[in-house]
This record gives C-alpha cells, structure tokens and sequence, in this order.
C-alpha cells in the first residue's frame, strides 16, 4: 500500500517536471499566481509601532480621563456633598421636623379640648315656651330656623293689630320682632358655620400631622382660606350685632318722636279744654 | 489559507485544460482578479491612529473639560445662593434668637396683665356671683344658676305676674345665663389658646426652615379655632341684643294692649 502511494507520488512530480517543461510560460504564471495567493505573515503585537503608538496614545487617553474628568467629577462631587450635609443638617434636618409634627400632634388634643369646652350645652330656661325658644336658638342646627318665628312668637307675642296700635308704633314694633329674629337666626347659622370649622380645622390639623416638609405649606395654603373664609363669617355676625343695635337705637328714637307728638296733642287739647 | 490553496488548485487546472493563449490570459486574469479579493487590505496609516488619539484627547481636554467646568461652577453657585442667600445660617440663627427673646421678653408681662384681678363687687351675693363668672370653669355651671337667681332673684310666680312676663323673664334670664356660661367656656378656650401660641412659638425658637412650616399651618388652624371661639361668642352676644330688642318691642305691645283696655275701660266709664 505505501510503496504504491510513493510510486503515484513520484510519478506526479515526474508529470508535473514534464508539463512544466513543456510549459514554461503557463507554469512561471502559475508561480506568480502561487506568490500573489500565499497569505501574508500575521504582524506581531509586540513589535507593530502601530501597537505601540495605540498603546501611548491609550495610556494618555486614561491619564487624561482620570485627571480631567475624574478630577472634575471629584470637585462637583465635594460640593454636592457640602450641599447635601447643608440641606440635611441645617435646612431640613430630621429630627427638628419630627418634632415640628409632634407638636402638632400635641395640639390637635388641646384643639380637640377646645371643641370640647365649647360644645357643653349652657340651656338655662325653666318654662316651656322660653325653653323652646332657646332650644332652637342654641341648636347650632340651621335647619331649625324655619321654626324660630313660632318659637319667639310664643314668648314675646306677635306684632298687635291696627285696632289696638298707631302705624307708627306697629311700624317700630314690627320691625323690632323682625332684627330680633333676624338676629336669632344669623346666632344658628353661626353656630352651625363655628361647628363645620372646629371639624375642618381638626382635618387640616391631622393632615399637617401627615404632611412633609414640601406639602405642608399648601396646607397651610388651605388652612389661610378657612381663616379668610372664618373671618367673613366673624364679619357676617358682626353686621347683624350691629343692625340689633342700630335697630335698638332707632326705636328709642322713634319712642321719643311719638312721646313728643303724643306731649303736643295732649297739649293741645288741654288747651282746647281750657278756654 | 484554505480559500488560497483551493483557488490557486482551480487555477492549476485551468492553466493546465487551457487549449489556446486566450485561455492561458483569461485564467490569468481570473486569478489576478482572485487575488486582489482574497489578498489583505494594506495596514492604515500610522498617521490616522495618532491623529484619532489626538481627536479623543482634543474631546476630553476641550468639550468634556469645559462641560465638567461649567458644572462645578454652577453647582458652586447654587450652593453659595443656598448658604448665603436663601438659607443663611447666620440669619436662621438670628430668627431663632429673635423668637426667644420676644417670648423672654413679652409672654410674662402679657400673662400678668391679663391675670390682673379685676372683682370689684362688695357684696355676698354679688361676689358669689362674681366670682363664679369669673373663674374659667365649665364644671360650675349649676353653681352659677344658683348665684344668678340670689342676685337678680327667679322668674315671678303666676300669682304676681302674667304668663307674658314670665316667659319674657325667664327668656331675659335664661339667655343672660347662656351668655355668662357661653363666656366662662370661651375663658377656658382662651387660655387653650393662649398655650398653644407659647407652644408654637418655643418651637420657633428652635425651628429649621424645614420645619417651620409645620408650625405655620398648625398656627393658622389655631387662628380658624380662635375664629370659630368668637363667632360663637358673637352669637351668644347676637342672641342677647336681639333679646334686648324683642322685649323692648314686646313692652311696646304691652303698652299698646294696656292703653287700648285703658281707653275702653274710660270709654265705658264716661258713658
């Protein structure tokens, strides 16, 4: 098997001599064909300058990088930590905030305690038609205004008919009942606005309790707009104090105006008498 | 390698099948083509390599470096308008100094004028009754029915006055009592109030910016309570005046009922 392997081999090359002799011009181009198609050597890593120059030029790379924009990182890095200790230690710090809402806490019970004072009932009527009267008065209840005409009505009597009054008188009587009772109703309506605010305030408060740092000023935002809101009901109830009196004031008027022309007819007819 | 051998073993062949010079040229010329295919690129040229070095380099010292510069100077600048603008450290102090020293310097004084005794009545009675009206109580209340009814006396009996009088009496009465009660709760909620003012203003002293807001918003719904406090005063005291007014009207109508039974009464006897 082996020498039949080497005489096919021998006799290949002995072909191979004969064919190239016989053609020489296609043989030396095959030859150069066989130079152009041999692959080249690789190049050394070690000793390519290309290597070597992407080698200086990296390491540079890196010595740039870590001073330029790590030295540069490292400073905004410094002051971002000053700021932050800053924030944590002087504008915001934890603890005081903790007990910012702990005082709040705290006086949510003295504000429950003030609700509680304020709501103890102070009736003090003994009779029937004045207990009624001031059972609707201190009800705080708006829906109970409807009846307080009735109620008054049945304690201080109704406005007295043509046949036993003046006009006048009728007039200033009438319009007496009518601030009085104006008066009693805007006490309920009071009342009732007074009670809504002790809530609302208690759940502004519970939500401050909740609140951070950054929510709690719109609470408070919310809690200003009760207080405008509770000062114009204040504003409210000082009007009608005010009618009560203005009303008090123009009766007495009146009074002394009929006391005058009562004093002249009287006159006059003393005088008719004498003659 | 193996691309190389297997074209260079077909060239071989087709220079060996060529029957003419025009297929010797065409298997040249095939393999020049294959050549210049399987054959590496040239290297680059050094000089491109150095110079993209130079480009990052130019990138890193230029662009990156302003941009990084710029940064820190901002943020340099935010920090300086916190420390010494928005929050200076010197002025919070201040602030805080100022909130302790306002309190040191106005709470004790205040306090004592407002807890200036002022009774001024001489008699048993009216003492007794002073005293209960005075004393920011709301577990008295009986105690100030008793005291009322010793000074002002209690509603007439029916054999000495008209069931008229007596509710007009007893209405008198019994809201001058509700607005005494009514006064002696808002005294109790004053001084609540007054305690949560001096609660919110130690806390001051030793607030943050951070925290202060808390004691802003807790402050405002203190001022809706005060609010909510004298609305209802103003109601009991709205109460009282209409009252007044209601029986002033309610003697006019007395009066106009009295002299109407009077002039029936001379109408009769002149005839």
């Amino acid at each position: 098997m082996g020498n039949r392997m080497r005489e096919w081999i021998t006799r290949g090359f002995k072909n191979a001599g004969r064919w190239m002799r016989d053609h020489k011009l296609r043989a030396m181009c095959l030859m150069v064909m066989l130079v152009l198609l041999w692959p080249r050597p690789a190049r050394s890593q070690f000793l390519d300058p290309c290597c070597a120059i992407m080698a200086a030029g990296l390491s540079t790379i890196s010595k740039t990088l870590t001073h330029i924009v790590g030295g540069g990182l490292n400073q905004i890095l410094a002051v971002d930590q000053n700021l932050s200790n800053f924030e944590r230690n002087v504008v915001w710090p934890v603890t005081l905030i903790n007990q910012a809402r702990a005082l709040v806490a705290s006086l949510g019970n003295t504000y429950h305690q003030i609700q509680t004072v304020t709501a103890q009932p102070v009736a003090s009527a003994t009779l029937p038609a004045p207990q009624q009267l001031e059972q609707n008065l201190l009800s705080g209840n708006s829906a109970s205004i409807p009846n307080t005409t009735a109620d008054y009505t049945a304690v201080y009597g109704a406005v007295p008919p043509s046949t036993e009054s003046s006009p006048q008188m009728r007039n200033m009587v009438d319009m007496g009942d009518a601030v009085a009772q104006d008066a009693m109703k805007r006490a309920i309506e009071i009342d009732n606005l007074a009670k809504l605010e002790l809530q609302a305030a208690n759940q502004l408060n519970q939500a401050i309790q909740n609140a951070a740092p950054g929510s709690a000023p719109i609470i408070e935002a919310q809690a200003d707009a009760w207080l405008v809101r509770a000062n114009a009901y204040t504003q409210a109830a000082t009007a009608d104090l005010m009618r009560v009196r203005v009303v008090g004031l123009a009766n007495q008027g009146e009074n002394m105006k009929l006391g005058a022309a009562a004093s002249s007819s009287m006159m006059q007819k003393l005088q008719d008498l004498l003659k | 390698m193996f691309a190389a051998s297997a074209l260079f073993v077909l060239l071989s062949l087709g220079m060996i099948k060529a029957r003419s010079r025009r297929q010797v040229a065409a298997v040249v010329l095939a393999g020049c083509v294959a050549a210049m295919v399987v054959a590496p690129r040239p290297a680059r040229a050094q000089g491109t390599l150095i110079g993209a070095i130079q480009a990052v380099l130019s990138v890193i010292n230029g662009t990156i470096h302003t941009a990084l510069a710029s940064i820190e100077t901002t943020r340099n600048t935010i920090n300086q308008f916190y420390q010494l603008r928005l929050w200076p450290q010197q002025l919070i102090k201040q602030a805080r100094g100022m909130a302790a020293q306002m309190s040191a310097r106005y709470r004790n004084p205040m306090y004592s004028i407002l807890h200036i005794n002022l009774r001024s009545a001489t008699l048993p009675a009216t003492q007794a009754l002073e005293q209960v009206i005075r004393d920011s109580q709301t577990t008295d209340f009986n105690a100030l029915t008793t005291s009322y009814a010793n000074v002002y006396g209690p509603v007439p009996g029916t054999s000495s006055a008209s069931p008229y009088d007596q509710n007009m009496t007893d209405m008198d009465d019994a809201l001058t009592e509700d607005t005494l009660k009514t006064l002696k709760e808002s005294d109790v909620a004053d001084a609540l109030t007054l305690g949560v003012a001096d609660q919110i203003e130690n806390a001051a002293a030793q607030a943050a910016p951070g925290s202060a807001p808390f004691l802003t918003a807790t402050a405002v719904v203190g001022a809706i309570q005060s609010q909510a406090v004298t609305q209802r005063m103003i109601a009991a005291e709205l109460r009282q005046e209409a009252a007044y007014l209601a029986h002033r009207a309610a003697l006019e109508k007395q009066g106009a009922s009295s002299a109407t039974s009077l002039a029936n009464a001379l109408m009769n006897l002149f005839q």
